[in-house]
């Protein structure tokens, strides 16, 4: 503990071996990340809460969401819209916001599909089945749905057609520190987007009469049947919601970051579960706040440490080593109850 | 030495919740005490302090002259103390004679090295293993269902199961948690009865919980009796009929006053039955 | 919902007519059509190359509906034909449509000479045109052609449901079966022959001669793929005390496999480090390091439920990797391009060459990891692990020691991959950081798991299954790892326990049979107690 800190204060206020404006970059990347960790983290989390199980398969719904926008865009972009001005314009450029709108419905539909029909089939038969099973299924799932990705679209990396208002690498260009800092249209476009979607799900959950049953539901399954609620309904729209979350990442993503395939779900999948976890299993907040912070830390955590970028995913996997040894409740997650004896 | 098991003053916390009160209890040697009192009255919180499941914040547990509190559950099993289970515990995909031979556990001399090798100690211990898990089986009647898996086993099977395996241990001191809830009248005369043996033939000090007060009252040389974590009454189960601190945890205050009503009118009906 | 053979016959023939779209839409169509072209050559009932290619087709497209009506109907006990007919037409009708619409879809989009293969790789030209029964300018045809032989073979199917399950005859089959193995087994000689000693030798010699011939009469290739499962089952054993014996699910198994490998070329390679110990001093320090790590992966985490457990070994695993195949470690590791010219084992002097000699020695090890495991298996140590799959708190209180417990399966659990790592390492004379992926620690989870967990032989017919399987199937090695993932999903839902489920030791027979004392009245089970 010692060391991190007066490891931080080398950093950044003796060696100088990174100038404000880098830190900055660093920071906001780090954020912009986060926000998309986040979204997915609470997509677990909501899981969780519910079922007790971890969704394995999560990354890849958000991998299937990612390809709908991009099929959206690439559709979008295919119909012409030709005018006067502008013989060659597409419709993604005519109506960007409109296109925008479309490519995040699409993904989000995609995903919600997929999440339905994931817990249809694989999670709701084994509901009753001893811890193991159901996760055995998840990674089945996963695995399942990763491959299905890479023979339906193949292994090569697919580009997202942005709208060219928000192209990426463009953006505003602020002063810090006497150097120029660029805040992409894109990132500021998806944080945007993460917390409002993450206000709404809170408030989804906090004040609808459906996030009321989902909090039951999660509490204790068998009294909330009692009180008249049905528990498979719920389940089955916890995961769509859940889905309808990662769908939105998985677009913020290929627009944020361009490149998508088949494998594009695992490391955020595993990166957004840290968050989850960190943040407290469970807890819709911890999610939060857990992935906004992982994010972060992966961004600035090799340039504190001194230690090379390569192995940024080493730091993110031994955060969840370490939080899981230490502090299994995560940051804002209530102790996991013993069992009863 | 003379109680085999004393508590002073134990005490266990959850949070604000105090569930065990500063709780003293001395058990004789081949005692059969009974735990009652009102459900969530601390009795099961009280047994795994002693067990080792829960350490006590406060107090200690003194089993045949040396503490015990906050040791590990497996010292404990070693140091000959055993119990049984609210909601039976078994390991359900081992087969009966399986079950008992892990309650064997703390008595086997060899470890995994010589079990690979085959060394002539760990022959042995298997073969004796095996002949005492099949004397514990007869002894509880389960002859015959060794090679059951225990989760097939019908309920009262499952609950005679769950001693045997507690038997293994060799204990000195045996709690069982509820031993005769979900019996009818026969069932639980039977298990009452078996109770008594396994103090009258095998020598074990008994603590039991129990809910059933015909089998507290007709088994049992002491009661205490908790009420919200304290102990509020101690004695014989004629004693204990007669408190009135005991009938009013039970049925609420006032209620002394009808059971005298009642006890008056049964003793010039009919003789109690012991 | 209640499930009227309308209501069936929907869900299966939607579930059918997706099917259809993914299976054309991952080439997995013209893959089938190929291999059923192949078969049926082979069987010289006609040739169906060249023109006749289309044939290939209409097997197929009856087939998928063959099982679409046989899912539809086998829902519920046929007690009508006509319940049966319904099923079956439902579900050919819905799935046939919607056959027919993509046909009539990918049809037209060819038309309109879109390129599908940008988007969708495997849809290439051959795909659409075969997909479309070769016929050209014609959308009508082919769809209908869909339509009409999905109806058909989904109407077979049901029937064929419902011949299979109402038909007695399926009952009488078992039941001769039964009977006739039972008095077999019991005719006198037959007892004699197992019960006396010298069968036993004489069945132990066979099965050494096959173990001892076999490989000298089969190709390099197959030697290969033999000595492939062998080193899965030792890792599939290994696992196997792990997450099979003392319930612990770990995720990251690929990481002991990798220090077994990784130390075993460290040691042995000439770089980087010029060690250079032979085959037979490397391989037990390989063991024993990866034995240690896992008790050093086990000591902070042994306190984690079954799902943190999982996931925390998960990113050990891939810490691992990335580690491995790090530039910055490269110089310790050897880095991405891996480590080359390792030792090979030299007995009395010569050294091995050919496969031949690697499958004996691989052959050896899993006879030696059997033993081992069968030994502890039946000993207090396995009970106590058992104990503490099934309820570790009590366990604890019936004096197990649950942590030394835990750390002694993933040692030695650990240790049989360093064994399954370093004999792989060997045998490449390479190992690299591509070797030590999580596809491996997935693969060998699902040979425990499909094999049957806590099983040995479920274990060694888990990677026969999941390795030896696939490469006779080589034509499939696109869709394998789909179908791990569905095979997976499936199995825990129809069968969690495995294809040869452990059995438990018949430890009162035993006994009784040691003392000869008589058997109690009623088999075990039956008498009240």
């Amino acid at each position: 503990m010692i060391w991190l800190i007066s490891r931080l204060y080398t950093v950044f206020f003796v060696e100088q071996v990174y100038g404000p404006d880098t830190w900055m970059r660093l920071a906001v990347s780090g954020l912009i990340l986060g926000g998309m960790y986040a979204v997915i983290a609470i997509g677990y989390t909501l899981v969780y809460g519910i079922l007790l199980m971890i969704n394995f398969a999560h990354g890849e719904v958000m991998m299937l969401g990612a390809f709908g926008g991009y099929f959206a865009f690439e559709a979008l972009e295919a119909i012409s819209a030709k005018s006067v001005e502008n013989p060659k314009l597409n419709f993604l450029n005519a109506q960007p916001l409109l296109s925008v709108f479309i490519a995040f419905l699409t993904g989000m539909l995609v995903s919600a599909t997929v999440g339905y029909f994931l817990e249809k089939i694989a999670y709701r038969p084994l509901r009753n089945a001893p811890r193991l099973v159901p996760l055995i299924s998840a990674i089945g799932a996963s695995t399942f749905l990763q491959n299905s990705g890479q023979l339906l679209f193949g292994p090569q990396r697919r580009d997202y057609a942005n709208p060219d208002i928000l192209t990426r690498g463009t953006g505003w260009i602020i002063n810090v520190g006497g150097s120029k800092v660029m805040l992409t249209y894109t990132g500021v476009f998806s944080f945007a987007l993460s917390i409002i979607l993450m206000v709404g799900l809170y408030l989804v959950v906090q004040r609808t009469k459906l996030g009321r049953a989902m909090r039951a539901v999660s509490q204790d399954k068998k009294t909330a049947a009692l009180m008249g609620i049905d528990v498979d309904d719920i389940i089955s729209k916890t995961f769509v919601i859940s889905g309808v979350l990662a769908g939105a990442a998985g677009v913020m993503w290929g627009i944020h970051n361009g490149l998508i395939n088949f494998y594009t779900g695992f490391i955020p999948g595993i990166k957004a579960f840290t968050s989850a976890v960190l943040g407290g299993i469970g807890n819709i907040p911890g999610a939060m706040l857990g992935g906004i912070f992982l994010g972060v830390i992966e961004a600035i955590g090799p340039a504190i440490l001194g230690i090379d970028f390569q192995l940024k995913d080493v730091l993110a996997f031994s955060i969840l080593v370490l939080v899981l040894m230490f502090r299994p409740s995560g940051i804002l997650g209530e102790a996991l109850t013993e069992e009863k004896i | 030495m003379e109680n085999i098991l004393e508590t002073h003053r134990v005490s266990k916390f959850f949070g604000g919740l105090t569930a065990v009160d500063t709780v003293d209890l001395q058990v004789p040697e081949k005692n059969i005490t009974s735990i009652i009192g009102p459900n969530g009255a601390g009795k099961t919180t009280f047994f795994n302090c002693v067990s080792g499941f829960y350490s006590p914040e406060e107090g200690d547990i003194i089993f045949m002259g040396k503490p015990i509190q906050g040791l590990p559950t497996n010292e404990i099993a070693r140091r000959h103390i055993s119990r049984t289970y609210q909601n039976i515990r078994l390991f359900g995909n081992m087969t009966a004679l399986e079950n008992i031979l892990v309650g064997e556990h703390p008595r086997m001399q060899s470890n995994w090295l010589e079990a690979i090798v085959g060394t002539p100690r760990f022959r042995n211990d298997e073969k004796n293993g095996l002949a005492e898990a099949m004397r514990l089986l007869k002894f509880v009647g389960l002859e015959g269902l060794g090679d059951s898996l225990a989760r097939n086993l019908p309920y009262g099977a499952q609950r005679r199961l769950e001693i045997a395996r507690a038997l293994g241990n060799g204990p000195k001191l045996l709690l069982l948690d509820e031993p005769t809830a979900g019996m009818n009248p026969q069932e639980t005369e039977e298990m009452t009865l078996f109770i008594r043996s396994l103090r009258d033939q095998l020598g074990i000090t008994i603590i039991l919980i129990e809910h059933d007060m015909q089998v507290v009252m007709g088994i049992s040389d002491q009661i205490a009796v908790l009420d919200y974590g304290k102990k509020i009454a101690e004695g014989t189960p004629a004693e204990i009929q007669s408190n009135e601190r005991v009938i009013e945890a039970y049925l609420g205050p006032g209620a002394d006053k009808l059971s005298e009503k009642f006890r008056r009118k049964k003793k010039s009906h009919e003789p109690q039955n012991a | 919902m209640k499930s009227t053979p309308v209501r069936n016959g929907i869900n299966a023939g939607i579930v059918f007519g997706i099917l259809v779209i993914f299976s054309s839409l991952t080439g997995f169509t013209l893959t089938a059509t190929k291999m059923i072209g192949n078969a049926v050559n082979t069987m010289k009932l006609m040739k169906t190359t060249g023109a006749m290619a289309w044939v290939n087709l209409v097997i197929f497209v009856i087939l998928l509906g063959f099982f679409a009506g046989w899912m539809a109907a086998k829902r519920r006990d046929p007690d009508k034909i006509s319940d049966a007919l319904i099923s079956g037409l439902v579900a050919g009708v819905i799935a046939g449509i919607i056959a027919a619409a993509y046909a009539f879809l990918i049809g037209s989009l060819d038309a309109a000479k879109v390129n599908l293969r940008n988007y969708l790789p495997y849809m290439s030209k051959d795909a659409i045109k075969q997909f479309l029964f070769l016929k050209k300018n014609d959308l009508i045809t082919p769809a209908l052609m869909h339509f009409g032989y999905t109806i058909g073979g989904s109407l077979l199917g049901a029937m064929f449901a419902r011949w299979i399950v109402r038909g007695k005859w399926r009952l009488n089959i078992n039941q001769k079966f039964v009977e006739g193995s039972t008095s077999l087994a019991s005719l006198p000689w037959v007892v004699n022959l197992r019960n006396s000693a010298y069968f036993r030798y004489i069945a132990l010699g066979l099965v050494f001669l096959a173990l001892f011939f076999i490989p000298r009469s089969l190709s390099s290739y197959w030697n290969y793929i033999i000595g492939l499962v062998g080193i899965y089952v030792l890792m599939g054993l290994g696992l196997n005390i792990i997450v099979g014996y003392s319930g612990q699910l770990v995720l990251g198994y690929v990481a002991f496999f990798a220090m077994g490998a990784y130390s075993f070329a460290l040691l042995t390679a000439p770089e980087p480090h010029h060690i250079m110990l032979t085959f037979w001093q490397a391989l037990p320090l390989s063991v024993l390091l990866a034995a240690l790590t896992g008790v050093l992966l086990g000591l902070p985490l042994l306190n984690l439920r079954g799902d943190y457990l999982a996931i925390v070994t998960l990113g050990f695993g891939e810490i691992i990797r990335i580690l491995l195949k790090s530039d910055i470690l490269a110089f310790f590791t050897g880095g991405p391009k891996g480590l080359r010219q390792l030792a090979q084992p030299k007995l009395f002097g010569k050294p091995f060459h050919g496969d031949v000699e690697y499958v004996y020695l691989i052959t050896l090890a899993v006879i030696l990891v059997i033993f081992v495991t069968q030994r502890l298996k039946n000993s207090h140590s396995g009970r106590g692990w058992e104990s503490i799959r099934e309820d570790q708190t009590v366990s604890q209180a019936m004096g197990v020691n649950t942590y030394s417990s835990k750390l002694l399966a993933l040692a030695i659990g650990a240790g049989f991959a360093g064994l399954a790592g370093a004999l792989f390492a060997s045998r490449n004379l390479f190992t690299g950081p591509e070797d030590h992926v999580l596809m491996v620690s997935i693969n060998v989870l699902c040979l425990v798991i499909v094999g049957g967990m806590g099983s040995i032989p479920g274990v060694i017919l888990g990677a026969f299954v999941l390795k030896g399987l696939p490469e006779l199937l080589r034509d499939l090695e696109l869709y394998r790892m789909l179908a791990f993932g569905a095979l997976l999903v499936v199995m825990m839902i129809i069968r969690p326990e495995g294809l040869w489920p452990s059995s438990r030791p018949k430890l009162e027979n035993q006994f009784l049979e040691i003392n000869n004392s008589p058997q109690p009245t009623g088999e075990s089970g039956e008498k009240a107690g």
